[in-house]
């Protein structure tokens, strides 16, 4: 799929491949991660990480804009889901509607402010507005828990009719529910790229004085890729709060944010799968080599380093540009 | 061009070597060692890095020679003990997941931290829902032993009302009735404030104070603010770097000769930081290792200081050794390591002195599982004759439950699993 967004060229046996290998390791969590020492939070949580990180990759990777806010909409999202769960109703399905709405929605909003600025403007003015809502979280202490986050909801089983889906008391049942939501939201992302939509996106990130030329509606776009690459990470968001039972206002925080582009960065911005390999890494760095070692961060810092000095293209792009040669 | 492939073919031998050498390190942890017996294993989770790292160092020095002196002595239950060691980096969501870690993967019997209150707080949602016993060695905010305690959370150090109602009396009496706050905005220095506010406006005092973000370093515009209220007593409540900081610019600004410092922790890790000319003010420790009346603090004290570079040990040390010696006991008293079970034993336990160092008699408290521990209530000094850790002169020893009050009135309803 990949290398046919890319490039243009139609789907061939490769991407099929390739797409059967991601999707067997990823069903098949459960059996092999306790063999390598791993426990199936962690692969909720590198989920989640890549499906944040594949939502703003939409506009980095493919529509070539930088934000440097993107945990704003994530802790949005974490923080709709946590508050419908806390004061309105015990439903996992309408907190993560509420979670990706509000999420989404804000950062559609927002879009309408920021599509005219470019380049190093448009990711300080995203800075700027996710700072916004992390002070607010941090700050109404009543309503949002303050710096010590929102606690007190639990993510609540999900009532089919015929069946009761426990996703609250068993781990691995809830890890699926995570992998369903990601495979339907990435196999969305995927359908969006790859329609006239998506082409648009990939001509503006190429030449985005050509594309006007064309008689393109830039800024529509651009404000189109941004709106829709908030919901999805705002999805993540509520998925992260609903596998913490827990939001936290540091989810809101640039740093976060900053995260989020070295997951994209790490694992290669302009490939699909890209962001799953930087979650892969990202968390598996932060979470093994921080038991080991208090400077764990030099770590992750240098890992970074490496990658953008050796494979600038990501860890995904590398592979691909190699199978290509 | 060929210049070009060969250095990358050369790169990638280069990184290849070093993914398999970091490859070993990760793998190496995993491999489970067949001999002894199966080991007791605690997760202990604080903020090794971060603005708290001084305090979490402590605790983590402490609970490491614990365990070590455990093992000597046969264990728990003549199991050998594992202490397994995370850093929540001052950060909930790491330590949220850090709990998870531990009891998921490595399948740990107890979880102990954090010295940050909300992440103790966030880590008794995982325990509770895990059901495993967990202690908090150093987070002060009252609702973990209170209107949110747990049938499986037991804490080791003081409430911040316990602090507050301490040294509250003794500063309103040597200094005055208008107090200015600095007050970290998280969970401790919110119930802290409260708690001082609380027992001031009942001796008819006014305040006035600034709630700062919890690893802030300038505090500039609140020490301007402080000396135009001309308070009697400026309260640092600031914890970490951030009250480090908050003494050194305090004194800086020439506002020692102005006002009295005071508040509710000031801890050994701390003072030692600060200028000499901010070593004063009357604080609460919460325990101290100069306590002539009680001969096991000497022994405890003479046994503990060459594995922490000669150092004196602070409450720090005191507050994870308490903690673990704790469930040693409750294990042995339950003669098994089942949550619920260690839970009901440690309730109401007298703890004996060697393990207390305390001159009274403490325990757990069946109430609201909060540890009655004696509260020293004192001042602070520049290094005096028993060496560089001689900084505090202890005026008065405030009983845990004289300073906490009834255990009904925090608010606590443990509610246990049927």
């Amino acid at each position: 799929m990949s290398t046919a967004m890319t490039t243009g060229r139609p789907a061939g046996t490769r991407t099929y491949l390739q797409l059967g290998i991601i999707w067997a390791l990823l069903l098949t969590v459960p059996l092999w991660l306790p063999m390598l020492g791993g426990y199936t939070a962690i692969a909720g949580r590198v989920l989640v990480f890549a499906l944040a990180a594949m939502g703003f990759n939409m506009l980095l990777g493919f529509t070539g804009v930088m934000s440097f806010g993107h945990a704003a909409y994530f802790g949005l999202g974490a923080y709709g889901a946590g508050l419908t769960l806390k004061y309105v109703a015990a439903s996992t399905p309408l907190a993560m509607l509420a979670g990706t709405l509000l999420g989404g929605i804000a950062g559609t909003l927002f879009g309408l402010l920021l599509v005219r600025r470019r380049g190093v403007y448009f990711a300080m003015v995203t800075i700027a507005f996710g700072q916004v809502c992390f002070y607010i979280a941090y700050k109404w202490d009543s309503f949002t828990g303050g710096y010590d986050g929102l606690r007190g909801f639990l993510r609540a089983p999900i009532d089919l009719g015929f069946t009761r889906i426990d996703i609250a008391g068993n781990e691995t049942l809830f890890y699926f529910f995570v992998l369903f939501v990601f495979g339907l939201a990435v196999g969305l992302q995927a359908l969006i790229l790859a329609s006239p939509f998506g082409r648009t996106l990939l001509a503006i990130r190429e030449n985005e004085r050509r594309a006007r030329f064309l008689g393109l509606p830039v800024e529509r776009h651009i404000w189109l890729s941004f709106s829709i690459s908030c919901f999805f990470t705002a999805l993540a968001g509520t998925l992260y709060a609903l596998l913490n039972n827990f939001a936290d206002p540091l989810g809101l925080n640039y740093i976060m944010s900053g995260n989020i582009v070295m997951i994209t960065v790490m694992g290669g911005m302009r490939t699909f799968w890209g962001p799953l390999v930087g979650a892969v890494l990202f968390v598996m760095l932060q979470d093994y080599v921080s038991s080991m070692t208090t400077n764990w961060m030099f770590f992750v810092g240098m890992a970074f380093v490496l990658v953008v000095l050796f494979f600038p293209r990501g860890l995904m792009g590398m592979l691909q540009k190699r199978s290509a040669a | 061009m060929s210049d070009g492939i060969r250095l990358t073919a050369g790169r990638r031998k280069f990184l290849a070597a070093t993914a398999a050498v970091g490859g070993l390190q990760l793998s190496s942890p995993f491999i489970i060692k067949a001999r002894g017996d199966v080991p007791v294993k605690i997760g202990f989770i604080d903020p090794i890095t971060g603005s708290l790292s001084a305090l979490a160092v402590s605790e983590v020095e402490g609970a490491k020679w614990t365990v070590d002196q455990m093992n000597k002595k046969g264990g728990i239950l003549g199991r050998p003990v594992q202490l397994l060691v995370e850093d929540s980096a001052n950060d909930t969501g790491t330590g949220v997941q850090k709990a998870h870690k531990l009891i998921e993967r490595d399948k740990v019997d107890v979880i102990m931290g954090d010295v940050n209150s909300g992440i103790a707080y966030a880590i008794m949602g995982v325990t509770s829902d895990k059901k495993v016993l967990h202690i908090v060695p150093g987070g002060h905010t009252d609702p973990i032993t209170g209107k949110d305690c747990k049938w499986n959370t037991f804490r080791t150090c003081n409430t911040t009302a316990m602090d507050a109602a301490a040294v509250t009396g003794e500063l309103v009496k040597r200094f005055g009735k208008k107090w200015f706050f600095v007050t970290p905005d998280y969970a401790y220095g919110q119930t802290l404030q409260a708690n001082f506010v609380k027992n001031l406006e009942k001796l008819g005092g006014t305040w006035q104070g600034d709630m700062l973000p919890i690893a802030n370093a300038d505090f500039s515009a609140t020490l301007i603010k402080a000396k135009a209220f001309k308070p009697d007593v400026l309260l640092n409540n600031m914890g970490g770097a951030a009250q480090i900081n908050c003494m050194k610019q305090f004194v800086q600004f020439g506002m020692a000769k102005e006002m009295a410092l005071g508040g509710a922790l000031f801890e050994i890790e701390a003072i030692r930081s600060v200028p000499k000319e901010a070593q004063t003010g009357w604080w609460v420790m919460e325990w101290y290792w100069n306590q002539p009346n009680v001969p096991q603090v000497k022994e405890f004290v003479d046994a503990i200081s060459p594995s922490i570079g000669n150092r004196k040990p602070t409450a720090r040390h005191w507050m994870a050794y308490v903690s673990l010696q704790a469930v040693k006991l409750a294990a042995e008293k339950a003669k098994t390591l089942e949550a619920v079970k260690m839970a009901q034993a440690l309730s109401d336990l007298e703890l004996p002195p060697d393990v207390s160092l305390s001159p009274n008699k403490i325990k757990y408290r069946a109430g609201d599982h909060q540890l009655m521990s004696d509260i020293f209530v004192g001042q602070v000094h520049p290094p005096g004759p028993d060496g560089p850790d001689d900084l505090f002169k202890v005026e008065e020893i405030v009983t845990g439950e004289k300073a906490a009050g009834p255990a009904e009135e925090t608010g606590c309803k443990l509610v246990w699993p049927s």
